[in-house]
C-alpha cells in the first residue's frame, strides 16, 4: 500500500471523527440530553400559590395543594394520587399497589386538605379568621366520609372535584 | 462474464438475499406480531433471536456438510427445508410455534447460503468473483428486508412474509436442482477438498460487535418508530431505508481507500456516531433521525466490507470461511438482541410512567375549567387504558373540541402539552439502548486496531 493510499485512510478516519463529533455536538446543543418528561415534583416540597383570582383559581390551587399534602403522606406523586381518585377501580389498584387500605388513603386525604387550607392561608387567599374554623371543620369529618368523597369521583379529576367539592363549598362559605 | 450460467447465477445471489433478509425482514412486523400473538416485547424479540441465534451456530458446520455431501445437494435441501420453514412460520398461531419454524427455518438458510458460496466459483470463473457477488447479494437482501417486510405487513399481514418466501426459495431452488442431481448422478463433489485454515478471529470478532450496534440501531429505531412515535409500518419502512440507502451509495466509494483496517475503523466510529445520535434526539421528528442514519449507513457500507473482505482474503476454503462470517455477524445480532431487550424493556415502561406522570401534571396545573378537566381526565384515561402499554395516540381523547373559542384554546394547549411529554417519554425511553449500541460499535475498534499488529 503506497504512502498516498495510507494518507487517505488516516483523512477516512479522521473525517468520520469528525463527523460523528459534529452530530453528537449539534444536537447536544439542540437540547438532545434534555429532552426528557418533566420529572414530577415532590408532593412534600411547597408548589407556589400564582395570584389567585375568584373562588375557581383558588378552588384549583387548594385540589392541588391538598393532592400535594395527601400524596406527601403516601410517598407518592401528586400525578399517581390524582389518577388513583380517578374511580373506585382505579382507586382499589392504587390501594393494593401501595398496600394501604381506605381508612390510611382517608388520612391521608384530610391530612391534604389542612396542608391546602395552610397554604391558602399563606398565599393570602384565606384569611387567617377563617382558616382557623376551616381546620376544625376538617378534622371532624369522619374518615367513612372522606372516603365517601373519594368515592364519588367518577373520573381522575371527578375523584379531585369530589373531596375538593365540600372543600369548595366550606370555601365559598368562609369567604367574604 | 461470458459463458456464465445466468440462471443459476440469479438462483445463488437470490437464495443469498433472501436467506440473508430474513435475519432483519422481520423487524417492522414485530409490534404486529407482538399484538396479535399476545405476548411481551422481550417474547416477540425471540423471533428474530432465534432466527440469528440458529444461523449463528448452523453456519460452518453447514459449510462443512456441504464440503462433505455436495454444495448443490446441500444448496437444494437447505431452501427446501427454508421454504417448508417459512409456510410454518406463515401459518403459526402461537409464539413458540413460529419461533421453532423460525429455528428450522435458519438451519435451512445456513445450509443455503454457505452452499451457495461454494457454488458460486465454479458458476462465476473466480473465488473472488464470487465472495463479491456472495457478499453484495447478502448485504441488498439484508438492506431491502426490513423495508420488503413493512410494506408486506401493511397491505398483506405479518404472515404474507413468510408466506412469500416459499415460492421464491422454490423459484431459486430450481437451477440448483441441477447441480444436485449431478453430484447424486456422478457421486463427484465440485468443490475440490482442502484443508480448513483457521478463521480470521479478530476480523470476525469486529464483525459480530459491529453487527449487535447495527441490529440495535435497526431494531431499536423500528421500535422507536412505530410503537413510540405511532407510525404505520409502511411510514417506518420509509423513513428506515435510509440507512440502506446510505450504505448503497457509500459502497461506490469503498474503492477510494484501499485500507481495510481504516475502512473498518471509519465504519465502526460512524456507527457509533450515528447511535450516538439517535440516544440524543433533541425532538420526536423524523427528520432528526436521517443525519444519524447517513452516518450510520456509511458505517455499515465501509466496515462489513472491510471486515468480510479482511475475513476471506487469502483463506481457503470459502465457505468454511464464510461460514464464519455468517455466524460471527448472526451471533452478533444475537448479543446485540439479548443484551439491549432488559434494559430497553425495562426503560420504556419507566419513560411511558415518567411520561403519563408529566401528563397529569400538564392536565393538573392548567387553567382549564374543572368541568373541562374533569371530561379530559376521563377520557385520557381510557385512552391510556386502551394502549395496553404502548405509547399512547392522545388527540382523540381531545375530540370533539369546546365550541368557545378561549377553552378551546386551552384545550388544543393542553393537548400539546401533553403529547410532548409523551413524545419526551418515548424518544429517552430508546437513549440507553442506543448508547450501549454506540458503546458496542466503539468496542470493535479493539479487535480492529490489534489487527494492525498482529495478522492471524
Amino acid at each position: 500500500m503506497s504512502a498516498a493510499d495510507g494518507r487517505r485512510g488516516q483523512i477516512l478516519v479522521l473525517g468520520s471523527i469528525v463527523a460523528a463529533l459534529v452530530l453528537v455536538g449539534v444536537y447536544l446543543a439542540a437540547g438532545g440530553a434534555s429532552y426528557t418528561p418533566e420529572k414530577s415534583q415532590d408532593p412534600c416540597q411547597d408548589r407556589p400559590w400564582s395570584d389567585p383570582q375568584g373562588l375557581g383559581e383558588i378552588a384549583n390551587q387548594f385540589s392541588n395543594s391538598a393532592l400535594d399534602g395527601a400524596a406527601c403522606e403516601l410517598g407518592v406523586t401528586r400525578e399517581t394520587l390524582a389518577r388513583a381518585l380517578a374511580t373506585p377501580e382505579a382507586r382499589e389498584r392504587f390501594n393494593e399497589r401501595y398496600g394501604i387500605d381506605d381508612e390510611k388513603l382517608a388520612e391521608a386525604i384530610r391530612a391534604g386538605l389542612l396542608r391546602a387550607i395552610e397554604d391558602a392561608e399563606e398565599a393570602g387567599a384565606l384569611s387567617p379568621f377563617i382558616a382557623g374554623p376551616a381546620r376544625g371543620v376538617i378534622e371532624e369529618i369522619p374518615l367513612d366520609r372522606a372516603i365517601e368523597l373519594t368515592r364519588d369521583a367518577s373520573s381522575l379529576l371527578g375523584g379531585v372535584g369530589g373531596y375538593l367539592g365540600p372543600a369548595g363549598e366550606l370555601l365559598e362559605g368562609l369567604l367574604p | 462474464m461470458s459463458g456464465v450460467p445466468r440462471p443459476r447465477l440469479a438462483a445463488l445471489a437470490l437464495a443469498v438475499g433472501l436467506v440473508l433478509a430474513d435475519s432483519s425482514i422481520v423487524v417492522l412486523a414485530l409490534p404486529e406480531i407482538y399484538r396479535e400473538l399476545d405476548t411481551s416485547v422481550a417474547g416477540v424479540t425471540w423471533v428474530l433471536i432465534s432466527f440469528n441465534l440458529v444461523m449463528a451456530l448452523a453456519a460452518v458446520p453447514a459449510a462443512l456438510l456441504a464440503r462433505r455431501v455436495g454444495p448443490g445437494r446441500t444448496a437444494a435441501v437447505g431452501l427446501a427445508v427454508f421454504a417448508g420453514a417459512g409456510l410454518a412460520c406463515g401459518l403459526a398461531d402461537q409464539l413458540s410455534t413460529l419461533i421453532v419454524a423460525r429455528c428450522v427455518q435458519a438451519l435451512g438458510g445456513a445450509a443455503a447460503v454457505t452452499a451457495a458460496l461454494e457454488l458460486l466459483p465454479a458458476t462465476v470463473g473466480s473465488e473472488r468473483r464470487a465472495t463479491a457477488v456472495w457478499a453484495s447479494a447478502g448485504a441488498t437482501g439484508a438492506a431491502l428486508g426490513p423495508a420488503v417486510g413493512g410494506v408486506l405487513t401493511e397491505l398483506v399481514s405479518w404472515q404474507s412474509i413468510f408466506l412469500i418466501q416459499f415460492p421464491i426459495a422454490l423459484i431459486a431452488a430450481v437451477p440448483i436442482l441441477a447441480v444436485a442431481r449431478h453430484e447424486a448422478a456422478t457421486g463427484i463433489v465440485s468443490a475440490e477438498l482442502r484443508r480448513t485454515g483457521r478463521p480470521h478471529v479478530l476480523a470476525n470478532l469486529a464483525l459480530a460487535m459491529v453487527s449487535a450496534a447495527i441490529a440495535a440501531a435497526l431494531f431499536l429505531l423500528v421500535l422507536l418508530l412505530i410503537e413510540g412515535w405511532r407510525m404505520t409500518p409502511i411510514g417506518a419502512a420509509i423513513v428506515v431505508s435510509a440507512m440502506p440507502l446510505f450504505a448503497i451509495l457509500a459502497s461506490r466509494f469503498d474503492s477510494f481507500v484501499p485500507s481495510a483496517r481504516a475502512r473498518a475503523a471509519a465504519g465502526a466510529i460512524l456507527i457509533a456516531g450515528g447511535l450516538a445520535g439517535l440516544a440524543l434526539l433533541p425532538k420526536a421528528e423524523i427528520v432528526l433521525t436521517l443525519p444519524p442514519q447517513a452516518l450510520i449507513g456509511v458505517g455499515l457500507s465501509l466496515v462489513l466490507s472491510a471486515l468480510t473482505e479482511t475475513a476471506l482474503g487469502g483463506r481457503a476454503p470459502q465457505a468454511i470461511h464464510g461460514g464464519w462470517t455468517i455466524s460471527a455477524r448472526h451471533a452478533g445480532v444475537v448479543i446485540g438482541l439479548l443484551a439491549l431487550t432488559p434494559i430497553f424493556t425495562s426503560d420504556i415502561a419507566e419513560q411511558r410512567q415518567d411520561a403519563i406522570d408529566a401528563g397529569t401534571a400538564v392536565i393538573l396545573d392548567s387553567r382549564a375549567s374543572p368541568l373541562v378537566k374533569i371530561e379530559l381526565a376521563q377520557r385520557i384515561n381510557e385512552q391510556l387504558e386502551g394502549e395496553q402499554g404502548r405509547v399512547p395516540t392522545i388527540a382523540p381523547a381531545f375530540e370533539p373540541l369546546p365550541e368557545d373559542p378561549a377553552e378551546r384554546e386551552a384545550v388544543v394547549g393542553l393537548r400539546e402539552e401533553l403529547q410532548d411529554q409523551l413524545d419526551r417519554g418515548a424518544t429517552h425511553a430508546f437513549s440507553p439502548s442506543f448508547l450501549l449500541g454506540a458503546l458496542l460499535a466503539l468496542l470493535a475498534l479493539i479487535p480492529i486496531g490489534l489487527a494492525r499488529r498482529v495478522e492471524l
